[in-house]
């Protein structure tokens, strides 16, 4: 009995305090819930994540960021519950997991009274966050895959590297076979190489073995395309073929900008989307507009001429 | 007594049948099979779990166990690529920096090693309880010192270091000829030393062992700092090749390290090892990938279900024909 | 034990014309076996001789070549010993088959749980333990660890889980083997319960005095063929132990001259204290001597040798070897000064039962073949020189120590420690479970030793043993060696007596 009320106040407290940081006086704390660094792309994230909250704490006084990276998305929900009752967070940044196991937890966040802000990948359900900074997954596939049919002419072979099995994989892949249907490319295969750089290095090794001809190599994450790529140095038959990646990896758009003739484009898909949306939930409590709806990332090229602009000397991404 | 000798050869055939057998499929499924880079690719493959699987087989003799070896690494080699980067800046002879990276990845292996060792004999806390301890503190090691990305070795440095992977002997890629010494060196140690008779004893009966004057202790740490040399050897290797290094290096080694011993017949609870099927079990394991990459026929989303099916399977093969003496 | 009576009876269970082959080796040729209603029959054999075999034919573990096995006249085939549990016949191992880490009571009813409903039903099962054991006049607790018990209760709690089955024919291989006199008369008491309510039961034994004592029939076995099946009153043990071995046994005990009265003293033990196991023990050891220890289970004997040799702390005292004083942390420094210890526990310490004979036999003396590579063809040799030496009866080098009999296994111990050339050689429990000719074979090694020059030292609870290989008996009590018996005194009423703590008070005063 005791226990329940004790909730009880909690709960209680915890309504009135989101209700009162409308002011501008009273502190406001923002949780951010991310995928831990696992990955390279995960890892930049991570970064960009921490760089924004060095950044939007010293710009206001009363601003309290907590960043909670979880390695799976039952953690991930377990990570949601602790940021409500025990951080008792005004506002949630979010970059799902996965959007399904996730949704109903936000749901329960949002419940709490809790602004939210969703990053990336969509929740199952709309009408929840109050803000989405959307990723453009099948544009990621669909602007490597552009850019080959245009660079081949139409006309050329080409291997896909894929990540781990997930929604996001397929969507990539589906954006990338969808650009290329009709073209007159062929895809010779495509394996999974769970976006490691030295699963990476071994998949493209036994493509080599198994084709001779292959004209474009696309990889679904910029850390496997620094694995692929250097199977094909070794191989050598660096001027047979070329690569497109994707994420927007230092290494890979300082390739890009250095006129690596392998690498000649990558596509943006930014870890520092998660910085984007951390200004606009901020902006929310410290600016005076309305700031709530829809803002979609594209997916475009980074190219020789404009690699210079994504280009994070710090970053470990 | 020949028959027992037939006995224990005929268990010796049993990897190397699977192997045989992996090998004809791969030749059936892609004819580029049996070329000279592919084959060179799965030898030069191998050599990272292959060298680690070497020190697994004392470990894993002795009745221990290291689930530490894949985090070690990535750890290792994160902490190679930072004091050889940190060199630049003392001196500019590239060779001289490679060397001491080199040098300081096998220390660290080596004390890594006794640690795991001595928390195991000295604290009596069970091997499989200290080494998970161990595997998560190396893979968040290696992770914060990467700040959760991923560890470049400079460019320079590595354009000299790159050779000790890529370059050959004789046509023999180096990774292939580092894991043939480990090979060799661990199979002479494991049977024709009094160090390998009691490793071999200890994880047949600690008592048996105690009681013929072996210190047990002793046997066991060392088992483990064998280990951490192989690991710090197998990184050596496995810098080169990409140069770098992140939380996703060298992810599940332990296992697949594990499942190299086992398939080549050494008993996962102890009292006898073999270094030659533990050979024969890393090939296995790279080939199971290499022929799943080299077809169609079989859904990507499947190939675990086939490694799992092929592991168990040559497994039973060889613990059959073993049977079939008996 | 009259049997007349019963000999009209038919067989409970009956062995007929049973052959056994492994491969080319035939184990059992052509033998007849059988248990009456209410009589107990005695099959004796040495190590080897199929013994072990034929009740494992008997109880449905091993099926037969030829011939077949008939339970109340019917011919069976057990597919697996509990078919052969559920039709009455119940084995007792000689090496126990219990479940270690579980409770005395969770043991005596594994398999066959009394239950109450879907649940288990303990408070019936332990009162029911407690019911079998106090039949035992066991006073273990039902709810201890079975691990944690000494090797009597543990043969305690095999009988308890047999009798839990209601036999109707109960075989026993070897049952008093670590049990205590006292032990033994229970378990001997029991035996006559089971009898009277008409229960066969097969006992094998080396101890021919408790065979002569319990049996009414008595069958011999010998190279896998019986040799006669005879009423027990109708021969001596003299004559089993002829019939077993199938030759004289003309002096059972080797004589083994006494040490001189100059002789150098080897080991010296003073006011010795190790751990609660050993309280304080002083003795001395000279050159050519054979120093007996008696004791009860649990007097601190094996304790105290462990703490001699460095295999557990000293707590408190002095060892000196050769007059110097010396504090032996480790076997391997017992290797350095020329002291040998043979643990009682074979399988358990003493042989690595999955490893071949080479390996075994070598594993304490290994750095004599190694520098630093094994010379594998010394290590043979030595091998064959040992196992000549020791009289080893076994297939060949590469066979599996776990496949000797227990005889062998002793004698290839006895070669893996005399490896390392000792002068010193502490055995405890030298014959525990192994045949009348292989005893009469180590009782010798023994004799050679001290001819040699070494001292040895024998821990045994065979006080016929002591007796006839000792020059001089220490007793142990409670943790104290309360005395040191010579000449006349050496008896089995002293030593009992010693032994019991009956004369403690007297003994230290002495």
């Amino acid at each position: 009995m005791r226990l329940w009320n004790g909730t009880l106040a909690g709960v209680v407290a915890l309504g009135m305090a989101s209700v009162a940081t409308a002011s501008l006086a009273q502190d406001v704390k923002i949780g951010v819930s991310i995928p831990a660094a696992t990955h390279g792309w995960a890892g930049g994230l991570n970064w960009h994540a921490a760089e924004a909250k060095r950044r939007l704490e010293a710009q206001h006084e009363n601003l309290e960021i907590v960043i909670a990276a979880s390695g799976s998305a039952v953690e991930q929900a377990n990570a949601l519950e602790d940021l409500v009752s025990v951080q008792q967070i005004d506002a949630l940044v979010i970059l799902p997991f996965e959007s399904d196991p996730l949704t109903d937890p936000v749901k329960q966040v949002k419940a709490a009274g809790v602004f939210i802000t969703v990053v990336d990948r969509g929740l199952s359900e709309t009408g929840i966050e109050n803000i989405y900074v959307a990723g453009d997954n099948p544009g990621f596939g669909r602007s490597a895959g552009d850019y080959m049919v245009e660079k081949l002419g139409g006309e050329g072979k080409v291997v896909a590297l894929r990540g781990i099995p997930t929604v996001i994989d397929d969507q990539r892949m589906n954006g990338f076979t969808a650009a290329i249907d009709g073209s007159g490319l062929e895809l010779l295969g495509a394996e999974q190489a769970n976006w490691n750089r030295d699963k990476a290095f071994e998949v493209m090794q036994d493509f080599l073995t198994r084709f001779q001809d292959i004209d474009a190599v696309w990889a679904a994450d910029d850390d496997m395309a620094l694995g692929a790529l250097e199977a094909i140095r070794q191989a050598n038959r660096q001027g047979e073929m070329f690569l497109v990646g994707g994420g927007g990896m230092k290494q890979i758009v300082k390739g890009v900008a250095d006129g690596d003739e392998t690498i000649p484009v990558t596509v943006l898909y930014p870890p520092a989307m998660i910085a984007t949306a951390m200004d606009l939930t901020v902006a929310r409590f410290f600016s005076n507009g309305p700031v709530e709806g829809t803002f979609n990332l594209s997916s475009p090229l980074i190219t020789k001429e404009n690699a210079e602009a994504f280009y994070f000397e710090d970053s470990p991404y | 007594m020949t028959l027992q000798g037939m006995k224990i050869d005929l268990k010796a055939v049993g990897p190397l049948a699977a192997l045989i057998v992996l090998m004809v499929l791969g030749t059936a499924i892609n004819d580029a099979f049996l070329s000279f880079g592919n084959l060179t690719n799965i030898l030069t493959r191998s050599a990272f779990i292959g060298i680690i699987a070497v020190g697994a087989t004392f470990v894993i003799s002795s009745g221990g166990i290291d689930l530490s070896v894949g985090s070690m690494a990535a750890f290792i080699a994160g902490a190679m690529i930072i004091v050889m980067n940190l060199l630049l800046g003392v001196t500019d002879q590239l060779l001289v920096i490679v060397v001491c990276g080199v040098a300081f990845g096998a220390v660290l292996g080596l004390v890594a090693g006794w640690l795991n060792g001595i928390l195991i004999t000295r604290g009596g806390i069970e091997a499989f309880i200290v080494t998970l301890g161990t595997m998560g503190v190396y893979r968040s090691l290696v992770t914060y010192l990467a700040d959760g990305g991923t560890l470049s070795l400079n460019f320079d440095v590595r354009s000299v270091y790159r050779p000790v992977y890529y370059d050959n002997l004789l046509g023999l890629p180096y990774p292939v000829l580092i894991l043939a010494l480990t090979a060799i060196v661990g199979y002479v140690v494991l049977n024709n030393t009094a160090y390998g008779r009691h490793v071999q004893s200890v994880g047949a009966s600690e008592d048996v062992a105690r009681y013929s004057a072996i210190n047990t202790d002793r046997v066991k740490v060392i088992a483990f700092m064998i280990q951490g040399v192989c690991v710090a050897l197998a990184t050596i290797v496995y810098v080169p090749r990409l140069g770098s290094a992140s939380s996703t290096t060298g992810l599940l080694w332990e296992l697949e390290a594990i499942a190299a011993v086992i398939i080549g017949g050494t008993l996962l609870k102890g009292g006898y090892g073999r270094i030659g099927g533990t050979i024969a079990g890393a090939l296995i394991l790279t080939l199971i990938g290499n022929i799943l990459n080299l077809t169609d026929a079989i859904s990507n989303y499947l190939n675990g279900a086939v490694q799992g099916v092929i592991i168990i399977a040559a497994v039973l093969l060889q613990r059959g024909m073993g049977r079939q003496q008996g | 034990m009259a049997s007349d009576p019963i000999a009209q009876d038919a067989p409970l269970l009956a062995a007929r014309r049973i052959t056994k082959s492994y491969g080319a080796v035939e184990v059992l040729h052509d033998v007849d076996f059988d248990v009456r209603p209410g009589e107990v029959h005695a099959l004796l054999g040495e190590n080897g001789a199929g013994k072990s075999t034929l009740v494992k034919i008997l109880s449905g573990f091993v099926q037969p070549t030829t011939g077949s096995v008939l339970l109340g006249g019917q011919p069976v085939s057990f597919a697996q010993m509990r078919e052969a549990e559920d039709a009455g016949i119940v084995l007792i191992h000689q090496d126990f088959n219990l479940a270690e880490l579980r409770s005395v009571e969770e043991n005596i009813f594994l398999g066959r749980e009394i239950t109450k409903g879907p649940f288990t039903d303990r408070t019936a099962m332990q009162a029911r333990a407690r019911e079998l054991l106090d039949r035992l006049n066991c006073a273990v607790a039902v709810t201890a660890r079975v691990r944690d018990l000494p090797v009597a209760d543990k043969q305690m709690i095999e009988i308890a889980k047999a009798t839990s089955r209601n036999a109707s024919v109960l075989i026993l291989d070897e049952p008093t083997a670590v049990l205590t006199k006292q032990e033994t008369d229970t378990l001997f008491a029991l035996l006559g319960r089971l009898k009277a309510a008409g229960v066969g039961i097969v006992y094998i034994s080396h101890k021919l005095a408790e065979v002569e004592l319990i049996a009414d029939r008595i069958t011999v076995l010998r190279d896998g063929e019986v040799i006669a099946t005879v009423p027990a009153h109708s021969i001596s043990q003299d004559d089993m132990a002829r019939m077993m071995v199938g030759r004289e046994l003309t002096d059972f005990y080797p004589h083994i001259a006494a040490p001189a009265e100059d002789a150098e003293v080897l080991l010296q033990v003073s006011e010795l204290a190790s751990g609660p196991e050993v309280l304080e023990a002083s003795f001395a050891l000279r050159r050519g001597e054979v120093l007996g220890f008696a004791g009860l289970q649990g007097a601190g004997r094996t304790a105290l040798m462990e703490a001699i040799v460095g295999l557990r702390p000293v707590s408190r005292g002095r060892v000196e070897l050769r007059g110097r004083p010396v504090s032996l942390r480790s076997l391997t420094e017992a290797k350095a000064a020329k002291l040998a210890y043979l643990t009682k526990d074979r399988k358990g310490k003493g042989l690595l039962l999955g490893s071949d004979l080479v390996r075994n036999f070598s594993l304490l003396a290994l750095d004599k073949f190694a520098t630093p590579f094994i010379d594998k063809r010394r290590e043979r040799a030595a091998f064959h020189r040992a196992a000549k030496r020791f009289d080893l009866r076994a297939a060949g080098p590469a066979m599996k120590a776990s496949s000797l009999s227990g005889g062998n296994q002793q004698k290839l111990l006895l070669a893996k420690v005399l490896e390392i050339e000792p002068e010193i050689i502490i055995i405890d429990e030298p014959t525990r479970g192994i045949d009348v000719g292989a005893k009469a074979q180590i009782y010798g090694f023994i004799a050679n030793l001290i001819a040699q020059g070494c001292a040895v030292i024998v821990l045994s609870s065979e006080l016929l043993e002591l007796i006839g290989l000792s020059h001089r008996v220490a007793v142990m009590h409670a943790g104290r060696l309360t005395a040191i018996l010579e000449g006349a005194a050496i008896n089995e009423e002293e030593i009992m007596r010693h032994a019991s703590g009956l004369t403690a008070a007297g003994a230290s005063a002495a």
